[in-house]
């Protein structure tokens, strides 16, 4: 066993300082990672040539955790038994009215599509929010992706060396970190719930820098002969996460709003979904092909009114913040904003002046790259209680938010024998909302 | 001649009624009630009739949940999440005025016992009082912050007059109470009852509670606070229904009630005339109302009333009232033929 | 308990034959040249090159991952090198499927398998899973224990857990059981016939889920079964039917529900209400249980082929790395097995010694086919994958490769006397490491089909204040300090190869690594903590090859 020759790739020069050292490490390394890169476990797919400009895409999905009411966001109905006490405002596109507890996204509907016809049937909170985030029913024995990974795989570059899927969800309740499913662990989202600084990126203080270097690049040159001697995506995997390593400990830094100039951080202002929302910017801004940003808990089985109130103030402000953002830094048209959630709320008001889940009839929006902006798609009954025109389920919704990407939705995953496209098989984009 | 007596509290009747009843008024002398509804009316009933059959102010009012109904002489003024205080002639039922009271939603409407002063308290967290008759402001009442601590938009819910018509009490969201001087608009006193108000830092990063109602005794010495205490799950209304009485002029908390065994959000505080007993009356999905012991804070007798109760209507002699709430009007009596002994709660079954 | 008289109609599909005897290999013969007897035959057909046998250490290293699942420790690696090559593998596949660390790996793996696809981790099973590695539990009564257990037994109560944790979703019962023990996914077959599998119709879904239908977790936690009940479901013609006792190959168990009154229909609700409601609520069971028949049926001798191959095919794909019929759900007429005379032999078998899952672990390790090496040097394009003609490089679980960070990183002189030891110390300190490895374990992904390494466990090993604090540690007890006190560099680097990647170094690393530490020889014990940190992130490690 064992290959005969210098594993130090070309240096001859023995008498090695450390810096030199690691030099020639880092070069021997080079090479096995090119190679890698053309290859993906068994999906069917090599990169495409539109890849390039996929790459520029990215989206935020705003993920309104528990069930946002559509009646006190996108879909009001005031005066109706079921509309509630709040009532409808004007927007910046004639005809399209939201409620008045968004009157910042109403001056900036302008970006926004609104689908007012989701008719997904899954009322329970898991059930829910996995049909959401993959755009079909879970299947025993496979586990899909979210829209997160396919995006992360779809966008992202293998080698990245910004994280290519990031998930927050501070709040403990409902808490659901996402899934790459059957796409891997490469794709699996860096998850932030109590920190908002990922785990893991910063170097020790017990272990210096030269030392921290010196070990990787001993690694690399340890594995290299490993590792080129097998023909194996999963030991490529292994290589690719540990290259990534030095790249996503630079990206700390994304993740700390202090380096935001203070005028910045202003708009955004104290609240936590603010800043998270002001987290994503910075993210996107460095390539970040996916981030979820859930904003929990919207289940307002009491005070409906109440919760809404608080916690449509808190999306009203960070999202038009974000969309401003966004904008002015020309990376709006470039970004998909999404808000969903697992479904949304009955139109019946119960005895403790709440809304309980309801997924037969409720809204959701996307702003933004390759939205027709100020469109509305589909309708609800004067009441709200069901779909009166252009009823949707989540593998349109999914086909859609993947059209608007640029990412084809009928593209194929091969998983053994079966091909599974991106969205669910037969779900058609919904080109009303499309640019 | 009959007298109140808690124990004797027994549900006469109840009838249902379409939508929620949010608010109450009553003639003297009569079962003729006025309540503010969800579907944006103000509505006639009389509860006393064989078959009560609510009639609607039909003409064109309110643009929201009607929240606030009161008497003021031949007059009824109301006010609603729209924001508006409309003036109705309680005989043609048409309004006579209509005045964009507050910025935002309006949660309750009191007079003062003369009938002379209308006050009002809303969102856009100041109070107002009004000339009952010109419409006149007399007065804006500004201490209530408008974020809470978390930087979320608060809310102010509750507010009502001293019996001597001397003084007016607002309270919040947060469990900001402010007790102000009505003839001068001016802050006399400031409380703070916390406990009415749930944060949820953690599981799910929103609150709940608050102060919903707020009474003075009629001797004008104390003053009670109502809400609900702490809760676990914010998602439900699953915390103690809670009392706190305050001797307010001397900034002390003299009683705070929890009770676990009817949850929910007291929503209404009634004093005795007499001084003996508190009424509280609210709810969570169902509905309570509860008599406690001014002196010692003890729970008197309960009752879980047919609806979760928004407010209340107290009969002349204040031995039976009329409550308003989810769907359902319901009329309790509470008397006795002869004058109770001193007011003695019987000990709590646990504990004798 | 009454029994119903039972009858089959047995419907044979085309591709599910009972396992045929004639045209297989001889019944007496080892199992290991079986296995190298069908796989060398499809090679030598198809004339693929194949990858050239493992070395010793190598080969020590594969069988003790597979058996006792951790790395060997150095001196188990020196025993086995020095040992007579005629026999040391045998004994040592029999010394390790006999020792403590074969049931915990077992039982581990196991674990793996039967609650998939989520971690719920449930204690009684596991002890469940432990007693039966202990027992070398036949693998048919594993799956009556699992299915239809008496909840009156200790440990078939435990088995019964299988079920409670699908009570609530007769989907999941359905579908887990049939992809488990069945090695079938009928999910498709829920709403349509199934589009690509000829096999799979709805009578076939709905047929399985007729012997769960009236399966309900009661308020004790404990298991009921209803007196009465039908499937009943819709055909994509429209029709409504009523689903048949059927199982996956078309036999069909009498339906031995007694005639009910509406009376007695409406006391035997109220009876199951009071189940599901009051604790205090005394168990009655009916008669027929359907649960009790589908195992009955399943182990039966005509129809036990999917029992049978199912779990050959399982414990194939664990020590190859792929399944003779992949992926190992889809056991069907579209998805042939690459070696279909050898599932076969191996199933027959299996069922002819007693669902013994150790003799067919032990046949084989023992061929040719499994020791195999991963390497690919040559220039042409490796073998498809289903010759076995090259090993698959197989991730280590999370709990293997737990377990192996914390055997390398010991002072090696640490498990010396170990292999002295009564096996009762050894279970106890084995013990001790299962536990130790609880933590370690989570940090990890559990491989599956698809699996990659994720940059989290690169960061983790990069950055996490654990692997300096205890894997990288310079005390006495460690690797590294252990290795700090060895004077000449290359007898450390050799100790450091040898307790991480259960071999020597090459000349070139052992070069590589003494040109590193003669850079770095003002601090001696930090030199070697990366040194070793490089061996333990490095891939040699991670994987099984």
């Amino acid at each position: 066993m064992g290959q005969p020759g210098s594993i130090f790739c070309g240096s001859a020069d023995h008498g090695l300082s450390r810096r030199g050292f690691l030099g020639a490490a880092s070069a021997a390394t080079a090479g096995t990672f090119a190679a890698d890169m053309t290859r993906l476990d068994g999906l069917k797919n090599p990169l495409l040539a539109g890849e390039v400009k996929r790459q520029q895409k990215s989206v935020i999905l705003l993920w309104l955790a528990g069930g946002a009411s559509q009646f006190e966001t996108w879909d009001p109905k005031p005066g109706r038994p079921t509309g509630g006490p709040y009532a409808k405002i004007k927007t910046n596109v004639n005809d399209v009215h939201i409620s008045e507890l968004l009157p910042k996204l109403a001056q900036r509907m302008n970006h926004t599509a609104i689908i007012r016809s989701l008719n997904t049937k899954i009322g329970d909170h898991g059930g829910g929010a996995s049909l959401m985030e993959t755009g079909r029913v879970s299947d025993p024995g496979l586990i899909y992706p979210d829209i997160g990974a396919i995006a992360a795989r779809e966008l992202g570059r293998r080698d990245s060396q910004v994280p290519d899927y990031v998930s927050m969800y501070t709040s403990t309740e409902g808490r659901r970190k996402g899934t790459s499913g059957f796409l891997g662990a490469r794709y699996a989202p860096m998850f932030l719930s109590d920190k908002q600084i990922p785990d893991n990126m910063h170097r020790l203080d017990a272990i210096s820098n030269d030392d921290h270097k010196d070990r990787a690049a001993l690694r690399d040159l340890l594995s290299k002969r490993f590792t080129q001697s097998r023909l194996s995506e999963k030991i490529n995997s292994h290589t690719t996460a540990y290259s990534r390593v030095h790249g996503l400990m630079s990206s700390e830094k994304l993740f700390d709003i202090e380096q935001e100039p203070e005028s910045v951080r202003a708009k955004y202002g104290p609240r936590q979904f603010a800043q998270q929302c002001l987290i994503a910017r910075r993210l996107v801004e460095a390539g970040t092909p996916f981030v979820k940003v859930a904003r929990a808990w919207w289940d307002s089985h009491g005070q409906n009114f109440e919760t809404h109130r608080e916690l449509c103030a808190d999306l009203d402000h960070a999202m038009s913040t974000l969309l401003d953002d966004l904008e002015e830094r020309g990376l709006l048209e470039n970004t998909l904003v999404v808000t969903l959630g697992e479904f949304g709320r009955t139109p019946g008001i119960n005895a403790s002046l709440g809304r309980d889940h309801f997924a037969n009839a409720w809204s959701c929006s996307l702003s933004g790259c390759g939205v027709r902006g100020g469109s509305v798609y589909g309708k609800t009954d004067p009441d709200g209680n069901t779909v009166a025109d252009g009823e949707v389920g989540a593998a349109q919704v999914f086909a859609t938010m993947l059209e608007a990407l640029g990412i084809d939705h009928e593209k194929e995953y091969m998983i053994g024998a079966r091909p599974i496209p991106l969205a669910d098989f037969g779900a058609k984009p919904i080109k009303e909302v499309l640019a | 001649m009959s007298w109140s007596d808690p124990t004797k509290l027994k549900r006469v009747k109840d009838f249902g009624i379409s939508g929620i009843a949010f608010c109450v008024a009553r003639e003297p002398g009569s079962g003729k009630l006025f309540f503010g509804n969800s579907d944006f009316k103000v509505y006639e009933v009389d509860a006393l009739a064989e078959k009560p059959a609510p009639a609607a102010f039909e003409a064109e009012g309110h643009q929201s949940y009607v929240t606030g109904v009161v008497r003021s002489q031949k007059q009824l003024v109301s006010g609603s999440y729209d924001g508006n205080l409309i003036w109705w002639d309680s005989e043609s039922k048409k309004p006579t005025r209509t005045i964009k009271g507050h910025e935002r939603w309006i949660r309750r409407v009191t007079v003062s016992p003369d009938g002379n002063i209308v006050a009002s308290v809303a969102d856009d967290m100041v109070g107002k009082l009004w000339d009952a008759q010109s419409g006149e402001t007399m007065h804006t009442l500004k201490d209530h912050k408008e974020e809470t601590p978390e930087h979320f938009p608060s809310m102010l819910y509750a507010v009502a007059f001293s019996s001597d018509g001397k003084w007016l009490a607002t309270a919040d969201k947060v469990g900001h109470i402010v007790v102000w001087e009505v003839a001068s608009g001016k802050k006399a006193a400031e409380l703070e009852s916390p406990g009415m108000y749930t944060w949820d830092p953690r599981a799910r990063r929103h609150s709940i509670g608050g102060i919903r109602s707020v009474a003075f005794s009629h001797d004008s010495k104390l003053l009670a606070a109502g809400g609900i205490g702490q809760i676990g799950n914010i998602d439900h209304l699953g915390g103690p229904s809670r009392v706190e009485i305050f001797d307010w002029q001397k900034g002390e908390s003299l009683h705070t009630i929890e009770d676990n065994e009817l949850k929910g959000l007291v929503e209404q505080i009634e004093f005795d005339p007499a001084g003996n007993w508190l009424l509280a009356a609210g709810g969570d999905h169902g509905g309570f109302v509860s008599f406690y012991s001014v002196e010692t804070g003890k729970l008197i007798k309960q009752d879980k009333a047919p609806m979760h109760v928004h407010q209340l209507a107290m009969n002349d002699d204040s031995t039976g009232f009329f409550a308003v709430g989810h769907g359902k009007i319901a009329h309790y009596e509470f008397k006795s033929d002869s004058p109770p002994g001193p007011a003695e709660p019987p000990l709590p079954e646990d504990a004798a | 308990m009454l029994r119903a008289s039972l009858t089959f109609a047995t419907i044979l599909l085309c591709a599910n034959l009972p396992l045929r005897a004639a045209d297989l290999l001889p019944a007496d013969q080892s199992m290991a040249s079986v296995i190298d007897h069908y796989v060398d035959a499809l090679i030598k057909t198809n004339d693929v090159q194949t990858a050239p046998q493992i070395d010793e250490y190598i080969l020590v290293r594969r069988l003790t991952l597979d058996l006792a699942g951790r790395i060997p420790t150095t001196d188990e690696l020196h025993a086995f090198v020095s040992a007579d090559p005629a026999t040391r593998r045998a004994e040592l596949a029999d010394r390790l499927l006999a020792s403590p660390d074969f049931i915990d790996h077992h039982r581990n793996t196991l674990q793996l398998l039967l609650e998939y696809p989520d971690r719920r981790n449930d204690n009684d099973f596991r002890k469940y899973l432990l007693w039966a590695a202990e027992q070398n539990r036949p693998w048919n009564q594993m799956f009556r224990d699992m299915l239809a257990g008496d909840e009156n037994d200790e440990h078939q109560k435990a088995a019964l857990q299988f079920v409670k944790h699908r009570a609530k979703s007769l989907d999941d019962l359905t579908n887990d059981t049939a992809i488990l023990f069945f090695g079938v996914n009928v999910s498709c077959a829920k709403c349509h016939d199934h589009p690509l599998v000829e096999d799979w119709k709805q009578d076939h879904y709905y047929g399985m889920q007729s012997f769960f239908s009236r399966t309900f977790l009661t308020k004790k936690q404990g298991l009921g079964e209803k007196f009465y009940g039908e499937v009943k479901f819709t055909t994509t013609a429209g029709v409504e039917k009523q689903a048949k006792f059927m199982f996956l190959n078309g036999s069909v168990v009498d339906d031995g529900t007694p005639e009910l009154t509406d009376e007695s229909r409406k006391k035997y609700d109220a009876l199951v209400k009071k189940l599901e409601q009051d604790d205090k609520a005394e168990a009655t069971y009916p008669d027929f249980s359907p649960r009790q028949r589908l195992v009955e049926t399943a182990s039966h001798k005509d129809n036990n082929e999917f029992l049978a191959r199912n779990i050959v095919n399982r414990i194939w794909h664990r020590l190859i790395g792929r399944g003779i019929v992949d992926p190992p759900d889809q056991l069907h007429s579209e998805n042939s097995p690459s070696h279909p005379g050898l599932l076969d032999w191996l199933a027959r078998d299996t069922v002819e010694h007693g669902y013994d899952l150790k003799r067919l672990i032990r046949g084989i390790v023992l061929s040719n086919t499994y020791s195999r090496s991963s390497e690919w040097d040559s220039a042409a394009q490796p073998p498809s994958p289903h010759y076995f003609a090259v090993a698959i490089p197989r991730p280590l679980s999370p709990r293997q490769y737990a377990m192996s960070l914390l055997v390398a990183t010991r002072n090696p002189p640490h498990w010396e006397q170990w292999l002295t030891k009564s096996a009762e110390d050894w279970k106890k300190e084995r013990g001790g490491l299962e536990g130790a490895a609880n933590g370690w374990a989570n940090q990890f992904e559990i491989p599956g089909d698809n699996f990659q390494v994720a940059v989290d466990e690169a960061l983790f090993f990069s950055n996490n204040d654990r692997i300096d604090n205890d894997l990288l540690r310079d005390s006495g007890d460690r690797l590294v300090g252990h290795l700090k006190a060895i004077e000449d560099p290359a007898e450390a680097v050799t100790a450091a190869f040898e307790a991480v990647n259960s071999r020597q170094p090459t000349a070139d690393e052992r070069k590589a690594i003494i040109e590193y530490l003669a850079s770095r020889t003002e601090d001696r014990p930090a030199a070697m903590k990366q040194v070793v940190w490089a061996l333990l992130t490095g891939p040699e490690l991670r994987f099984n090859h």
